[in-house]
């Protein structure tokens, strides 16, 4: 897995490529909760990531719940089918906020 | 109508003493004629009215009477009356008058002057006007129960005396009106019990309508009841969902009279009604139980178990209130018990949280459900012993070869071919995870193995075993979404075992084996580490959430069968899970 986080109309964004897996979701996780340190509003961009098991899952499940814990805004955007997939059969596609392009994220943020 | 022989004349002399030969063959006739009449009438009230008749006109009375006892009233009421004042419908209390009297000490009686009887009653005269001086009374008695008497009033001619023969003709009538009445009592009791065991045949079969019948040989749940008398206090329903899944439910009433069929009937019904809405096992229990509470009848209750079967992944979700605890059989034919969370419903208000009924989830993996009345394990065999749980499960175990309806049948057929009276009804309810292409229980069949593929259990290894997967179910034919899906199952697997499995050791190894026939991907992942608590491997959904937990129930959702079988060497963990790759886009959840 890669990262990168980009700042964009005062939003920072976190771009996740790759396979979130039990070897990388320790760093996922570290990077998504360092962020609520500098920001209060984080859209993660999912669109390149081809496999996210339940370890990475329950990352994205962390940031959740620290951004409601400290009042920020997250959502995810442009969620890749594989990704969608794994967050129906875990029932918490209704859980997360999905946006289909973080174009649509930030201007639903702001 | 033969003359009688005159030996008759001899052995009766008080019949005949005062009359010519020719009299006498005039009152046998008579006698012959009545009693022949009173013996095969269909219209008991017209024949006494007309032996009445012919009797006053015979012995020359001015009138008569017929009465009848109601014991229920103690009254006498009059049916037929002859003369000229009709008193058909008057009642006298039993014992009083001349004609009461006679009822209650059972005796004859000729009153030549009724003014000198104390007991004669004079407000029928007054009433109506008629003169009564003299009465001759028989009383009408078959084996000691009394039924009533037959008066005659007045003699009109001769002396105006009534003789002892005229009183031996009242009293041959008198015997032979009271077997034609007893003989109707007898017929109108015989037609209200027929009435009764109609009444009783039709809700017998009312009831046993209410059992529902398996819709085809392959369909997962079968029910059996063998009632002990008419009625029963079990039942057993099940029905089919809108989404496929099947709605069961067996429960037993106390008691074992008309009073438990009916509450039978009642809660059977509001199982069917409310199942259709409310979908969780453990709150339909305890609305149930409500209803039930609110209309109580005291000291009944009703044991009961409910649940719903999801017939295309085996899940089963099962409650259970105060009943005999269901067995669940493993396709290798070990048994487990689950017993009931809650008390019997009826009896007190219950909610569906913690103190109250608990819900449980599990998987069938091929194998069946058995709910049964405790009327099968205390049920006698033919040498008198009890069948008891164990012998259910010897039964189930020799029958494994015919399906679970097959199987009940086999149990019920033993239980009731003793030759002993049964005195409990035997109902048995099988939910049997049926599915098709359910792979054997024997070991893997090595012509089909597409993979096997060993690996450290590390994380960094993980993303090999997923491209090993991949390319497998590419291999096989496998649709996108289904290898998408597959591939997510058998990562979560792969992911327990690195991090549940070796967790005291840094090093362990693992193995996946993958088989693929007829449709069936069948993955094998071992590994050597302690084996795993299967109780305590249970998926979780995300309100508990922690990583392995929503791993398994993405593993038990996608998968079709997941269980862990037993090693030989007892070391180490063996997962197996199944996938049915035929059709998949059209059962794709």
């Amino acid at each position: 897995m890669k990262h990168e986080i980009v700042q964009k109309q005062g939003a920072t964004v976190v771009i996740f490529r790759g396979e979130i897996d039990l070897e990388s979701s320790p760093a996922a996780r570290e990077t998504l909760l360092k962020c609520f340190g500098d920001t209060s509003n984080v859209i993660v961009d999912l669109s390149d990531v081809s496999y996210i098991d339940s370890s990475g899952v329950a990352s994205l499940v962390e940031a959740l719940q620290a951004s409601k814990k400290n009042g920020s805004q997250f959502s995810l955007a442009a969620v890749s089918e594989p990704t969608r997939r794994v967050l129906e059969l875990a029932r918490l596609d209704k859980v997360f906020t999905l946006h289909d392009s973080v174009d649509a994220a930030i201007q639903a943020h702001a | 109508m033969a003359n009688p022989p005159s030996g008759d004349d001899r052995r009766n002399p008080h019949v005949f003493d005062r009359r010519k030969s020719s009299g006498s063959s005039g009152h046998l006739e008579l006698l012959s004629k009545m009693s022949g009449h009173l013996a095969v009438t269909l219209n008991l009230e017209e024949t006494i009215q007309k032996a009445l008749d012919l009797i006053v006109k015979f012995v020359k009375a001015e009138g008569g009477a017929l009465f009848i006892l109601e014991e229920k009233f103690n009254t006498l009421i009059c049916k037929a009356s002859a003369g000229p004042v009709d008193i058909r419908g008057i009642r006298i209390r039993s014992g009083e008058g001349i004609v009461g009297q006679c009822v209650s000490v059972d005796t004859s009686r000729i009153v030549r002057d009724v003014q000198q009887d104390p007991n004669f009653d004079q407000t029928v005269d007054e009433s109506t006007g008629f003169q009564t001086r003299s009465i001759l009374c028989a009383p009408m008695t078959v084996n000691g129960r009394r039924l009533g008497a037959i008066e005659l009033v007045n003699k009109s001619s001769e002396d105006g005396f009534f003789s002892d023969t005229d009183l031996l003709m009242l009293q041959t009538l008198a015997s032979a009106a009271a077997l034609a009445i007893n003989n109707a009592h007898m017929a109108e009791e015989l037609v209200e019990q027929e009435r009764v065991s109609r009444e009783l045949e039709l809700a017998t079969e009312m009831q046993r309508s209410l059992l529902p019948q398996s819709p085809d040989s392959h369909f997962p749940v079968s029910g059996t009841n063998l009632p002990a008398y008419e009625m029963s206090g079990d039942f057993y329903d099940f029905f089919e969902l809108d989404d496929d899944r099947i709605y069961f439910s067996l429960g037993d009433v106390s008691g074992k009279g008309m009073d438990a069929a009916l509450l039978m009937s009642k809660t059977a019904s509001l199982f069917r009604c409310l199942g259709k809405t409310i979908l969780e096992p453990d709150q339909l229990l305890a609305t149930i139980n409500r209803e039930l509470c609110e209309t109580a009848i005291h000291g009944m209750f009703v044991t009961m178990v409910c649940g719903i079967l999801d017939p295309r992944s085996g899940e089963v979700r099962l409650a259970n209130a105060g009943h005999e605890p269901p067995l669940v059989q493993s396709r290798y034919g070990t048994f487990t018990e689950l017993p009931a969370s809650a008390p019997p419903l009826g009896i007190m208000t219950l909610q569906a949280a913690d103190d109250g009924i608990r819900e449980e989830q599990f998987n069938l993996n091929g194998g069946t459900l058995y709910i049964f009345t405790d009327g099968v394990t205390e049920g006698s065999l033919q040498d008198g012993t009890r069948l008891e749980q164990s012998g259910f499960q010897t039964i189930m175990l020799e029958r494994s070869d015919l399906p679970a309806a097959g199987r009940i049948e086999a149990v019920v057929k033993l239980l009731s071919d003793t030759g002993r009276k049964r005195h409990d009804d035997i109902t048995l309810l099988a939910v049997e995870d049926n599915r098709p292409g359910l792979p054997g229980v024997g070991p893997a069949d090595e012509s089909s193995l597409v993979s096997r593929y060993n690996f450290p259990a590390r994380a960094d290894a993980l993303h090999a075993v997923r491209e090993v997967v991949n390319n497998a179910c590419e291999s096989c034919g496998c649709a996108r979404e289904a290898a998408t899906d597959i591939m997510i199952a058998v990562g979560e697997a792969c992911q327990n075992v690195v991090r549940h499995a070796y967790r005291d050791h840094d090093e362990g190894e693992a193995s996946l084996e993958i088989y693929c026939k007829d449709g069936i991907l069948e993955f094998r992942l071992q590994d050597t580490a302690q084996p795993v608590d299967t109780e305590k491997v249970k998926p979780r959904w995300p309100e508990e959430l922690g990583p392995g937990g929503l791993g398994l129930c993405l593993i038990h959702d996608i998968m079709d069968s997941v269980e862990y079988l037993p090693l030989p060497e007892g070391r180490g963990n063996l997962l197996r899970m199944v996938k049915l790759i035929k059709g998949y886009d059209n059962n794709e959840t």
